[in-house]
């Protein structure tokens, strides 16, 4: 169960969800994606896409305004 | 990997943090109640899809949704609510608990207020989920005008959000075309906001048009849309396409569970009630007429109001009825009626002889009838007996009430 960090601190949409998508893919079922962001509207985007894509999504707050989206590869 | 769920208790969760369920919260945590908010993505719900809000008395000026969901939240977690960000998967109950399961853990509550919110309409045109997820189609202004800067974009629908958030827009694209279901000059947004628009020389308007598909490859490039009188169809470029066509009730881990209108929203009581005992609906996924931050407050303070009132009922039932020593008499009747409030003096002389034997609990149904039902009352007045939890005697009629109190201690004293 490997996991990986991916650092968005500072990166608007649609950076944040373009690069977990593309983390994603290179993943295996059990593995644990956790992105870094600080902008809301990945909040928006990120969780729901992953949701949408039937994977475990949990999310951290670090600090005001700033997010630890966990996300574990379901399939 | 399958991991253990986890198991924790609190008087009160919350689904969902938009402004309905954070003042919920707020009032549920400022009794001093065990108070748990779980909201599945950003705090603040719908609300923060909107880039002013100028209608939410006590802020003369407009204020950005965000913003002001940011002070709501920072004053719910003033009185102590735990916050968790994730999805809940299913409600249900189990031996008078409502269990709230999110992927990791299941939530013991004593009351449940479901505030799930809204969720924007699509518009069912051709190739549609294809461009979501920041392909092309987009549901809120505030994140995606900056990227827009210069461009060509198309709004969908005409109701205040549409109209207003087409206005915010502008500022930012060169060309706000906006695809309006009606005939020429009619919108459902506020005349304030029409006027406006009607006079913002970056908006145009195409009248009784619907979309009919969504083109591109791996970006949106083109919206096509079907005049709704002709049938003609009128391909549009855009850089990026908004869809602001109502919204659906997200209710739907609640169907069969909670009684819901056809169209999926929670049917509740002015005091916020289900038809779960101890579980509420408050905010846009109720059945209601006005659905704003406004109306979202209010509901959120009377179901955090009246889940505090449930908690102390069953705390108080659990522990002066269910799990007092030795045995009692509860004496269920209805305060305004004369008869009643004799025979209440008639039972506490009674109790006062076999004081030593028997405690008394005064059940008045007048304002609700729920402690009562809990002991399965069937009329008032009556003089229920109880011992260990357990309904021992249920006595209707209290003729000769001496002898009966009497031999009733006699036998199970």
């Amino acid at each position: 169960m490997a996991e990986r960090t991916l650092d968005c601190l500072g990166e608007a949409c649609p950076i944040p969800l373009v690069k977990a998508q593309k983390a994603m893919d290179e993943m295996a079922v059990g593995d644990v994606l956790i992105v870094n962001i600080d902008h809301s509207c990945a909040m928006k985007n990120l969780p729901d896409w992953a949701r949408s894509a039937g994977h475990n999504v949990e999310i951290e707050e670090v600090g005001e305004g700033e997010w630890d989206i966990i996300i574990e590869k379901a399939k | 990997m399958i991991m253990e769920k986890k198991i924790e208790y609190y008087d009160v969760v919350v689904i969902g943090g938009g402004p309905a369920g954070m003042t919920a919260a707020l009032y549920a945590g400022r009794a001093r109640l065990k108070t748990l908010l779980i909201e599945k993505s950003l705090i603040g719900g719908m609300a923060t899809y909107t880039s002013e809000i100028e209608n939410y008395p006590g802020f003369p000026d407009p204020i950005d949704g965000i913003a002001l969901m940011k002070l709501f939240d920072k004053q719910f977690r003033r009185f102590g609510v735990d916050v968790k960000l994730t999805d809940v998967r299913s409600v249900s109950i189990e031996c008078n608990a409502k269990v709230v399961s999110t992927f990791r853990c299941d939530y013991h509550a004593k009351a449940v207020v479901v505030s799930t919110g809204n969720k924007p309409r699509l518009t069912g045109g051709k190739n549609e989920e294809k461009f979501l997820n920041d392909k092309g189609i987009s549901f809120c202004a505030t994140c995606d005008a900056a990227r827009n800067t210069d461009k060509r974009v198309m709004i969908i629908g005409s109701g205040d959000a549409a109209i207003e958030e087409g206005m915010f827009l502008s500022k930012f694209a060169r060309e706000v075309i906006v695809s309006v279901i009606h005939d020429e000059g009619i919108m459902d947004a506020n005349k304030v906001a029409q006027e406006k628009a009607m006079a913002n020389h970056r908006m145009t308007f195409m009248w009784n048009t619907v979309v009919d598909s969504f083109e591109g490859d791996e970006m949106l490039k083109r919206v096509v849309l079907k005049n709704v009188k002709t049938g003609e169809m009128v391909p549009v470029d855009v850089d990026g396409c908004f869809l602001f066509i109502g919204y659906v009730p997200n209710t739907k881990i609640f169907e069969g569970f909670l009684d819901m209108t056809n169209r999926g929203y929670i049917k509740t009581n002015e005091d916020m009630e289900t038809n779960q005992e101890g579980v509420y609906a408050v905010g846009d996924c109720r059945e209601k007429t006005l659905r704003q931050v406004a109306t979202a407050v209010g509901d959120g303070a009377i179901a955090g109001f009246i889940a505090e009132k449930y908690v102390e009922e069953i705390e108080y039932v659990q522990k002066e009825i269910f799990e007092a020593k030795g045995l009692v008499m509860a004496f269920v009747y209805n305060a305004v009626d004369g008869v009643d409030r004799e025979y209440l003096s008639r039972v506490e002389q009674i109790q006062r002889e076999y004081r030593d034997k028997v405690q008394l609990r005064r059940i008045d149904v007048y304002k609700s009838d729920r402690i009562a039902c809990r002991l399965s009352y069937t009329a008032t007045p009556s003089l229920i007996f109880m011992k260990e939890g357990v309904v021992l005697e249920n006595i209707t009629d209290l003729s000769n009430l001496d002898k009966k109190v009497a031999e009733v201690i006699a036998a199970r004293g």
